[in-house]
Parts: C-alpha cells; sequence; structure tokens
C-alpha cells in the first residue's frame, strides 16, 4: 500500500500540469520534511508553505517519500553537525541563547543536535535539490513521460481514489 | 506563461488542517499531558511513574494531576510515594518558550513508602544523568569501606593461618647460637694452641729433670731456670687472659641461651596472632547488625541528593540532556539558560499535605512548604528549600545549587511513628520496632559527605524465621536480643563519598559482643594451646641441640684451660723446687 502511494506520488508528480520548477520546489520543501525528524514546529510550517505556495504537492509527498531513509541514513552526520554548532562553537552560543529564550523558537526543538543539524542540512541542499529535480522532470517529460501516460498501468494506478484528492491541491498553471 | 505563487484555494483547507490540529489538541491534550508527566517523571526519578487522571486548562491556568504515585528506585514493590492529587498554577507564556514556570501548587495525601503490587524497576540504557546517578548510588554503598564482614560473625569459628618454622625467632635465634658455639669452640682451641701451654710447660719439666743434676756452683744454669720459671709465668698470664675472654664467650652463649627463652615467648604471642577471631567488639557488632540498614538509607540520600544536583546544576553553562525517545536519533538537547530569564522549569511554592503512619489505625496529617525547586538555580537565585514542622516532625531541607560547589542538606525527625523493620543481615532475625523516634540528616558538601541516622524504640520486639537458618551464631544472637525490647541505634557517616567512614553502635553491642566473647572463649584458649605447642615442637628440634653444644663446648674448654694450667703450675713449682735446693734458700743476685 505504502508502495503503491509512493509511486502514485512519483507519476501524478511528474506528469502533473505543474511546471517542472513547481514539481522540484514541492519536492525541496518535502525534502525538508523527510530530512528533518517529522514532529517538530517547522515541518508544521513547511507543511503550510507546500500548501499555501504554488508549489506541487505531489511533488512534496515524492520528496518526503524519497528523503526519508535519507534522513534515517544521515542522523548520524546531522547529530555531529547540530553537536558542533550547538555546543562546539562557542561564537554561536550567544545566538543560541537569545532563540532559546524567544517565544515560540523553542519549540522547534532547535536545540536538539539531530534536528538542528538536519534541519540546517536540509536548507542548504533545498537549492541543489531544486535545480537537480528541475532539470530531472524535464528529461523525463521530455524522453520517457508521454508513453508511460498512456500505458495501461498507469491507468490504473490514477484511477484510485487518492487522486482525486491530488486534484484539489495540483499546481496552477 | 506567467504561474501564480500562492495557492488562494488551498487557504480553506490550510484553515480546515490548522483546526484539526487544534481540535486535536483539545481532545488528547489531556493524554499528551498524562504520558509527558509520566515518562519525564520516570526519566528522572529512575523509577515508574504513574499518572491516574490529567488535566490541563489553558483558559485557566492550572493543571490538575490526579492520582500520582512514583516508585522507589530501590525497592520494586515500594513506592517512593503517593499523591491523591496535584493542583498546579501555570504561567502560560512561558509555554511558548517551552518552559514550565508553576507559580503555585498544592499537593494532597501525599504519602511515602506505600506498597505496591507490580514492580516499579524500568529498564535502563544507562546514558541518562539518572542512569549514572543510579549507577554512582550503587558502586557507592558496595565500595568496601561499607561492607559488612557479615560471615565472620555469622559462622562465629575461629581460623588458624598456617604456622611457617621459619617465621619463629627461637629457630633463627637457636641456628644462630649454634654457629656462635661452633665458632667459639674453633677460636678458643686456636687461641690455647697459639699459647704453645704444653710445650711450655713440656720444656719446663725437662729443665727441672736437668737441674736435679746441677751444682749450686752452677750459676749459668740457675739463672737459665729462673728465665724459665718467668716464661713459664708468662704463659700462665696469657692463658689468664685467655680464660677471661672464654668466660665472657661462655657468658655470651648463655645469654643466648636466654635469648632463646625470650624469642620463643614472642613465638607464641605471634602463634596467637595467627589464631583469626571474629569481630567481638562492640563497635564491629553494631557495624554487622545494622550496618547494611544505615548504608541503605544513606544511599537513599546520597541518591536523591545527586539526582538534585543532576538536574539542578549551579552556574549558566548550556547543558547537555538526551533527546526525546523517537524513531529517528534521539541526539541530545542543550539548554541554554540566560541571566534574568526564565529557568527551564521553576515550581515557586508548593503547598504539601502529607500523611504519616499510613498503616497505623489512624494516620496523621501534616503539613509542609517547598519552594524554588528549578532546573536553573542561579536564575532562580535562591536555594530550593523544604520545611515541615508540626509537634511530633520536623523537616527541614536546603539545596543551594545558585552557585558551584553545592550545598544540600538535609534532616528530619519523626517522633512516635511506626517503624519499619530492620532485617538483620545473613541471619534469620527481623527487628520489629514498633513504634518509636526517628532523625535522619544528611549534608553533602560539595564531595564531603555527613550522615546521622538515629532509631530510638522503647517497644521493638523480635522475630525469627523458622527453622535452624544462621547456624550457632544466629542461636546467640537470638538467645540475646531477644530478651532485649529497647532499641537505641546511631548510624554516623563522614568522609568524601569516595572515601567514607560508617560508624553504627546500639545498645545491643555490648550485650551480643559479651555473649560472642564467652562463646568463643573456650575456642580461642584452646586454639592457643595448639598453636603453642606447634611452636614448642618446631622450636624444640632446635634448641635442645643447640643447648647441649654449648653445653659440651663450655666443657671442653674449660677442662682443657683446667689442664693446661695444672701443667704449668706443675712444671712451675718443680723448677723453682731444684733452684731452692741449688741456692739452699739463698737469694743471689
Amino acid at each position: 500500500m505504502v508502495l503503491l502511494k509512493l509511486l502514485q506520488s512519483l507519476f501524478k508528480a511528474l506528469h502533473s500540469e505543474g511546471t517542472p520548477g513547481q514539481v522540484a520546489a514541492g519536492i525541496a520543501l518535502g525534502s525538508i520534511l523527510g530530512l528533518t525528524p517529522l514532529f517538530n514546529l517547522h515541518n508544521l510550517a513547511i507543511a503550510g508553505l507546500i500548501l499555501l505556495f504554488n508549489v506541487s504537492v505531489p511533488g512534496a509527498l515524492l520528496g518526503w517519500a524519497m528523503f526519508v531513509p535519507l534522513g534515517f541514513a544521515l542522523d548520524p552526520l546531522f547529530e555531529a553537525l547540530g553537536r558542533q554548532l550547538l555546543l562546539e562553537t562557542p561564537a554561536l552560543v550567544p545566538l543560541w541563547t537569545s532563540l532559546a529564550n524567544i517565544p515560540v523558537i523553542p519549540l522547534t526543538n532547535f536545540n536538539n543536535t539531530v534536528v538542528l543539524g538536519s534541519l540546517v542540512f536540509s536548507l542548504l541542499a533545498v537549492v541543489p535539490i531544486w535545480l537537480g529535480g528541475r532539470w530531472a522532470v524535464r528529461r523525463y517529460r521530455e524522453t520517457i513521460g508521454q508513453r508511460v501516460q498512456q500505458s495501461a498501468w498507469y491507468r490504473a494506478l490514477t484511477a484510485s481514489r487518492l487522486y482525486g484528492v491530488y486534484r484539489l491541491f495540483r499546481p496552477d498553471t | 506563461m506567467k504561474v501564480a505563487i500562492v495557492r488562494w484555494r488551498a487557504a480553506v483547507p490550510l484553515m480546515l488542517f490548522l483546526a484539526l490540529i487544534v481540535a486535536t489538541w483539545l481532545l488528547f491534550a489531556d493524554r499528551v499531558g498524562r504520558l509527558a508527566v509520566e515518562r519525564s517523571g520516570t526519566a528522572v526519578l529512575g523509577a515508574r511513574v504513574d499518572v491516574r487522571a490529567f488535566d490541563i486548562s489553558l483558559l485557566r491556568g492550572n493543571v490538575t494531576i490526579s492520582g500520582f504515585v512514583a516508585a522507589s528506585p530501590f525497592d520494586s514493590l515500594e513506592n517512593l510515594f503517593e499523591a491523591d492529587r496535584f493542583v498546579a498554577d501555570l504561567d502560560l507564556l512561558p509555554l511558548l518558550e517551552k518552559k514550565v514556570v508553576i507559580d503555585r501548587l498544592a499537593a494532597t495525601g501525599l504519602r511515602f513508602g506505600t506498597a505496591r503490587t507490580t514492580s516499579g524497576f524500568v529498564p535502563s540504557d544507562g546514558s541518562g544523568p539518572t542512569s549514572q546517578v543510579l549507577a554512582n548510588a550503587r558502586s557507592w554503598a558496595a565500595q568496601p569501606a561499607l561492607q559488612v564482614p557479615v560471615l565472620q560473625i555469622a559462622t562465629g569459628t575461629l581460623s588458624i593461618d598456617s604456622l611457617d618454622p621459619r617465621r619463629l625467632q627461637t629457630v633463627a635465634a637457636a641456628e644462630s647460637l649454634a654457629t656462635r658455639a661452633d665458632s667459639s669452640a674453633r677460636a678458643w682451641g686456636d687461641a690455647l694452641e697459639s699459647l704453645d701451654v704444653q710445650v711450655t710447660a713440656d720444656s719446663a719439666a725437662a729443665f727441672a729433670r736437668r737441674l736435679q743434676t746441677a751444682k749450686p756452683t752452677d750459676l749459668g744454669l740457675i739463672n737459665e731456670a729462673r728465665k724459665m720459671v718467668d716464661r713459664v709465668k708468662q704463659t700462665r698470664d696469657r692463658l689468664t687472659t685467655l680464660e677471661r675472654g672464654v668466660r665472657a664467650g661462655v657468658g655470651s652463649l648463655d645469654g643466648g641461651l636466654a635469648a632463646l627463652t625470650s624469642a620463643r615467648q614472642r613465638d607464641y604471642a605471634f602463634a596467637r596472632s595467627l589464631v583469626r577471631l571474629p569481630p567481638i567488639d562492640a563497635s564491629a557488632i553494631g557495624w554487622v547488625l545494622f550496618g547494611p540498614a544505615a548504608v541503605h538509607r544513606f544511599q537513599r540520600a546520597l541518591y536523591y541528593t545527586q539526582l538534585g544536583r543532576a538536574y539542578m546544576p549551579p552556574g549558566l553553562l548550556p547543558r547537555e540532556q538526551p533527546g526525546p525517545k523517537r524513531t529517528r536519533r534521539s541526539g541530545v538537547s542543550v539548554e541554554f539558560p540566560r541571566e534574568r530569564e526564565l529557568p527551564g522549569f521553576l515550581l515557586r511554592d508548593a503547598e504539601l499535605s502529607f500523611q504519616l503512619g499510613a498503616d497505623s489505625a489512624v494516620p496523621r496529617r501534616y503539613a509542609g512548604r517547598f519552594r524554588g525547586l528549578t532546573s536553573a538555580p542561579a536564575l532562580y537565585g535562591r536555594p530550593t528549600t523544604l520545611e515541615a514542622s508540626a509537634p511530633s516532625v520536623a523537616i527541614d531541607a536546603q539545596f543551594d545549587h545558585v552557585r558551584a560547589p553545592a550545598r544540600d542538606i538535609a534532616g528530619g525527625r519523626v517522633r512516635d511513628v511506626m517503624l519499619p523493620a530492620i532485617r538483620l543481615p545473613s541471619l534469620p532475625i527481623r527487628l520489629a520496632p514498633g513504634r518509636g523516634d526517628v532523625s535522619l540528616g544528611f549534608a553533602l558538601y560539595g564531595d564531603s559527605i555527613r550522615g546521622r541516622w538515629h532509631v530510638t524504640a522503647p517497644a521493638a520486639s523480635w522475630e525469627r524465621d523458622s527453622g535452624t537458618a544462621g547456624g550457632p551464631a544466629a542461636d546467640l544472637v537470638w538467645r540475646v536480643v531477644s530478651g532485649i525490647s529497647q532499641l537505641e541505634l546511631t548510624a554516623e557517616l563522614s568522609g568524601t563519598i569516595g572515601q567514607p567512614a560508617l560508624h553504627v553502635r546500639s545498645n545491643l553491642d555490648q550485650a551480643v559482643s559479651d555473649q560472642l566473647r564467652a562463646m568463643v572463649g573456650e575456642e580461642v584458649a584452646a586454639a592457643e594451646a595448639r598453636v603453642r605447642a606447634m611452636v614448642d615442637r618446631f622450636a624444640d628440634e632446635q634448641v635442645a641441640p643447640v643447648q647441649a653444644k654449648v653445653a659440651r663446648v663450655k666443657a671442653e674448654v674449660t677442662e682443657r684451660l683446667q689442664q693446661q694450667r695444672q701443667a704449668l703450675d706443675t712444671a712451675q713449682q718443680q723448677i723453682e723446687q731444684q733452684i731452692r735446693r741449688l741456692t739452699r734458700g739463698l737469694r743471689l743476685p
């Protein structure tokens, strides 16, 4: 079932009416959800951005699904990065101290090494992911996208109810 | 083609999504709060914390926790305390900074040390501060300075280490004396030989025979005779000198023989030291009987104090603590306290209503006050205090972690309450103190530790498990203690955490030690007789031959000296007799 939804997300993103830039932006924002621990306040903001801005929601779901395993795999790196920033860079301590005493900000759990490390990493990776995603979607549509869209199994895949929900959030072009 | 940036038609679903989050909060906040209290309480205490009901009202700014149960980290089937209800007035704005500030808390129905039916222990991963504090407390109580020599008192038996004859002074002294006797005999023989006494005596005797045929006019021969007499006298003088040396040497050998007697006395003492006795001095008895119970009390006090230090550290440096448990790696969460800001947790004032003697027919209620419990004492600026006073109860505690080094002091005295039973270690005997007074004081200044536990029970009773477990020592202790109905027990702890010293004394100490001493007295005498016989056997094997050798050397040298002197005297007399015959009594020039 999860695999099915993943496939649905993948193909709906790739074949949506959105531009390659919109799909790539969705993937880039979704990558933040996937790379950072999910239940944190900043991810609520990211989810809001995905819904509010005219980016591809299936792209975001695709990005989320793609980057969750990567997030797990890179946790040791995130922890090391977060530790470096939070504990081993004295120049940043005043910044963290200020943030820790500003309302709402502490609810993001930025003071956790894994959360901060993964958030910084994912923010740094947003632009490369967007650029790479835009190029990949464009290439896909130019090459095999048309044939896939006309295949019987694709039509079966998109006939599920989930597709109806997707249409609500499809990008305006 | 122009692409719109904002998807306005998604605004409604977004609002619905946010509304869903709010609705979820309203529906599950109490459940989430209960889980948060249980999880954080369990993590901090190191034992299971359960909450029956949790009710949070953000509009009124209060939280009510009902049926709060905190298990003991040291006894799986005992609770540290239970509370019927906590009602807390929350400051709401600090919640936006993830800070919990409770202005006022009312705790009602506190009960301590209640029993539980399921284990309150929780598995420990060993990474959190609580796990480390618990491990430290356990290793502290397990260090040799706080271990009780249970088996020695339990068996009450003597043991004798092996007696090595090479360690006996008598044997060594006898061997030395034998060597000295041999060397003395040789030296004296050589000295006698060097005097040539026999040669002189023989020459003098031969000269005397020559004089028998001499005439009075043979003046030259008479002069030679006189010179011979002088030679004999000189030889005798040297012999006399040698005799004096021999007498001194013989005296030294006699002294050596006397020293053997002294050495044997010392060997007896050494052998007695090999008889290892059970600890029958009074202080050791108190330590053996009540040491574990005292260590247990002080261990708990140390644990909770150290726990306070772990979660209420002095200073404003960033503090690490394990991150939240989740599927992803937990990481480390860092607190960044800042001056003139609120700490992460602050309980300004708590009113406590608690019961003592919950197991008695009429439990008594008391009131106390807890102030300034905070995760950042340096921000709060004042020590955490606890006080409760009533005619029969006095509890005071102050935990000053405002600045390093931390200074913790706590003390309490409760009168006329049911005291918990104390099991005597390794013995099937249990003390039921009944009603009495108990006080416990504990102070930890930096690394320096002080503690005092005092129990007075005027109507104590003793219970012995069925069977004959424990052996003679248990019988003896039972005979002694079963007739004693009053208990006065004091345990004092001092030193440092790393090197503590514990002294325990009670009114039972002298009685038990007297009985033990009487019991082992006969065994001691028999054991000492055995080791004395062993010393005699080893010593006699060496001493008797030495005594014989010394006697023989003395006799031989004395006899030889007498013979030599006799020969000289005889020869001198013979010459002088011939001289007198030749000179007819005239004295010639």
